[in-house]
């Protein structure tokens, strides 16, 4: 499994961590974290923890079954950095009420998805660049 | 200790981890039994173990291994620490293991009781105070159980890295439900210590996971 798909899922797993923990201290003393925190809450859940696990195992495991490589890794490591760039920003954004850096981190968050999406499309789609998935 | 190895007749690679092991055996003094597959002994074994694959290992009882080993992994495999039924490390075969068969067929009945109550908190209830609840079923006995019943199947076969097995998987099946369930009860009833409790057996149930995974993801060698 690529390096880089593996990072993808240990990311997963913290991030669903830190979220579980998040909406824990929220319910015991909503005063301890300011900020939208169930807002906040939601979106570590979707887009890190949930999202980033189906990255991970996605990338690895689509070219297989399409029996194709992937149409391209640099693409995937972008997805990587422009991913775990977004988030943290629209997450100090929710926590610290400013709209500015939500859409900022929105948009970078947004262009990983993007890039996850044509690069799934491009690999899946039959006949993509039709070099066949070396052994191991 | 016994080790023993389901074959096939009909499987080329048999041979050579049949080779393997009946050397490291002899090295380390076990017994060595050789089962095929097509006879009643092999059969049953395999059935037993859901098996899908040949050649597969057990060392005492376990199953521990499929594929053809080097004699350095047939070693390592040998004097793996990690022996006590509380903390066993475990490779994943073709078929679902019974904790991963379980996490994804409870999902599914989550699935239906949570789009269930979202469709009456809408349409026959005005109050919302039950929205975090119908939610959770969905986000945490849908979407959480299937993330844990298919990343652990597939995690260990796609790195070829064992998982910790044993009694974890149960223990972290019994934390989530327990999680979940006291969650959403809580919101119904209104009982703000039974969320918490659901909250925190949930996170600990992730934790668990988030452990059984991670030498997965980051074995001891790499
Ligand atoms: C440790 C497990 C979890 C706990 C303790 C937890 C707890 C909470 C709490 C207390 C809220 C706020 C409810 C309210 O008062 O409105 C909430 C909201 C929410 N949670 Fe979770 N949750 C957990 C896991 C998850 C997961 C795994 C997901 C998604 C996959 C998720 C998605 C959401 C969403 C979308 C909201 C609504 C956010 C909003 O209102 O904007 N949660 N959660
Ligand atoms: C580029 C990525 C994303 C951005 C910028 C984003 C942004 C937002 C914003 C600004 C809201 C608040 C809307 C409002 O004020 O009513 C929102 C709500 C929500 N988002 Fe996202 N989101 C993203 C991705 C996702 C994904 C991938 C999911 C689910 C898998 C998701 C699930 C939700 C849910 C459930 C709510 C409603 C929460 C509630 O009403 O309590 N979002 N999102
Ligand atoms: C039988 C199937 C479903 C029904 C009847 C249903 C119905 C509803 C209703 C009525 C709400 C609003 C709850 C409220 O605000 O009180 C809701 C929210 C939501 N649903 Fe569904 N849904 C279904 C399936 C799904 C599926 C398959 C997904 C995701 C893939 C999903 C994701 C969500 C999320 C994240 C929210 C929270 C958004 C929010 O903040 O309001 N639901 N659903």
């Amino acid at each position: 499994m690529h390096k880089r798909n593996r990072l993808f899922v240990s990311i997963a797993l913290v991030y669903g961590l830190l979220g579980g923990l998040i909406a824990i201290v929220r319910l015991i003393d909503p005063s301890l974290i300011p900020g939208n925190v169930p807002r906040a809450h939601g979106h570590i859940m979707l887009l890190g923890f949930i999202l980033m696990t189906i990255y991970g195992i996605a990338l690895h495991v689509l070219p297989r079954f399409g029996g194709f490589p992937l149409y391209s890794e640099q693409m995937a490591d972008w997805q990587l950095y422009l991913a775990n760039a977004g988030l943290p920003l629209m997450i100090a954004g929710w926590l610290g009420w400013r709209d500015m850096l939500v859409m900022v981190g929105g948009a970078l968050t947004y262009g990983a998805i993007v890039l996850f999406g044509l690069n799934m499309i491009l690999t899946v789609r039959a006949g993509g660049r039709g070099r066949v998935i070396p052994v191991q | 200790m016994k080790i023993e190895l389901i074959v096939s007749g009909v499987c080329p690679f048999c041979l050579e981890a049949e080779k393997v092991w009946r050397v490291a055996a002899a090295d380390h003094g076990f017994e060595f039994v050789v089962l095929d597959i097509a006879q009643p002994e092999g059969a049953a074994l395999a059935q037993r173990l859901n098996l899908q694959t040949v050649p597969a290992l057990l060392i005492g009882g376990v199953l521990r291994a499929v594929g053809v080993q080097s004699p350095e992994e047939a070693l390592t495999l040998l004097h793996s620490p990690r022996q006590e039924a509380h903390d066993r490390m475990q490779q994943m075969g073709f078929a679902f293991s019974p904790d991963n068969r379980w996490f994804i067929l409870t999902a599914q009945v989550y699935l239906m009781l949570a789009g269930l109550g979202l469709l009456m908190n809408s349409s026959f209830l005005s109050d919302n105070a039950a929205r975090p609840a119908f939610m959770h079923l969905f986000t945490l006995g849908f979407m959480l159980f299937m993330i844990y019943g298919l990343a652990s199947h597939m995690l260990p076969r796609f790195t070829g890295n064992p998982i910790r097995e044993g009694s974890w998987p149960w223990l972290q099946m019994g934390l989530a439900h327990c999680g979940v369930i006291g969650y959403a009860a809580g919101y119904l009833a209104g009982r703000h210590t039974l969320i918490v409790v659901g909250a925190v057996l949930t996170w600990l149930s992730l934790a668990i996971f988030a452990f059984r995974v991670w030498p997965v993801l980051w074995p001891e060698e790499a």
